[in-house]
């Protein structure tokens, strides 16, 4: 089943996101679609079919607070689980993500189990895995 | 007082050193008092304070580049021992199978090849995800870049809105505080970015378990 979710990766560097598709895949998760901001990210979210979200947060045009607060509030996105992966490190950003609803936070730069744990764990939550 | 003449280049005009400190002494006054005039001291202190931090912010950027560098040369050089071995074990097994078929199966030698194969392609998977991992660097060090070059055009814009200002009459103002104003603040909503100095300081996480333990403190 885990095989099949869709996933939505958001950064503004192509480069972080192709590895955290790369880490996806490896983690068995093969289907992802990408988006280079906030505003990118909630047209495909509007128009196609996602399971999971993994955004940054420091974006232009919109960021990664920005988008989780669009999703929360669109009654269509609001089920689908955000995952902040960011270099952000203030408590105060990391408090803000859990109370606007984001499922997990992990910070900048990080490894290969992290990203595996916490999406296992979210999905775990779901009751997706 | 030394008052040795000063040729200017063009040779026409000739100026004394008690001049020239005469001259720049007003420079600098005029320099103090169109900063005052338009506000702008208070800017140059927080650049002052801000031009430091822009060193650790360059400091950083060429200690995690330097980093990644290294990282990805120690994973390829283990990378490639690993295809050497690789390379070195499939000929020795291609002249025992050459050599004797059956013994090379019979001994288990085939079967050992593809144990050894098996792990070690497993761990050559392992130093490519390494390599790509430290590829993170690109979008830290992006970030880091973005603040320093936000501040660098910060002082290009004042220092030519003040050129601009204090310029004689019959100059023409080629570059204009316009032209350089969309620069700033590419980033949208201001955001810390990647913490460079993080010992010290409460208010930021030093890593993912601290993060875990934040979060779970409030119950998430």
């Amino acid at each position: 089943m885990a095989n099949e979710l869709r996933f939505l990766v958001v950064d503004d560097f192509s480069t972080m996101r192709r590895i955290v598709r790369n880490l996806l895949k490896e983690c068995g998760y093969s289907e992802a679609d990408e988006a280079e901001d906030g505003v990118a990210a909630l047209n495909k979210l509007r128009n196609s079919n996602f399971d999971f979200v993994v955004s940054d947060i420091n974006m232009p045009n919109m960021n990664g607070f920005q988008l989780l607060a669009e999703i929360k509030k669109d009654e269509k996105l609001k089920h689908l689980p955000v995952l902040m992966v960011t270099a952000e490190a203030r408590k105060e950003d990391i408090v803000m993500a859990a109370q606007q609803g984001a499922a997990g936070y992990i910070v900048k730069p990080f490894t290969k189990a992290t990203l595996e744990d916490k999406v296992t764990l979210i999905l775990t939550k779901m009751g997706l895995k | 007082m030394n008052t040795t003449p000063i040729i200017s280049p063009a040779g026409a005009t000739t100026i004394s050193t008690p001049d020239v400190h005469r001259m720049i002494g007003a420079l600098t006054r005029q320099l103090h008092d169109s900063l005052n005039g338009l506000g702008l001291t208070e800017k140059v202190n927080a650049w002052a304070d801000e031009i430091p931090d822009a060193k650790s912010r360059l400091s950083y950027i060429a200690r995690l580049t330097g980093e990644a560098a290294e990282k990805v040369l120690n994973r390829v050089d283990l990378a490639k021992a690993q295809d050497d071995y690789i390379a070195a074990e499939t000929r020795r097994i291609g002249a025992l199978i050459v050599k004797d078929p059956v013994a090379a199966v019979a001994k288990g030698h085939v079967m050992n090849f593809l144990s050894d194969v098996e792990r070690s392609t497993k761990e050559i998977d392992g130093h490519l995800t390494e390599i790509m991992m430290a590829q993170d660097f690109h979008d830290l060090t992006g970030q880091v870049i973005a603040k320093v070059v936000n501040l660098a055009a910060a002082i290009e814009e004042e220092l030519v809105r003040l050129l601009v200002l204090t310029a004689p009459a019959h100059l023409p103002a080629e570059a204009t505080p316009a032209a350089t104003a969309d620069k700033a603040a590419p980033h949208g909503p201001s955001l810390s970015g990647p913490v460079v100095n993080p010992e010290g300081n409460p208010d930021v996480v030093k890593g993912q378990s601290e993060v875990d333990d934040l979060l779970a403190s409030l119950g998430f």
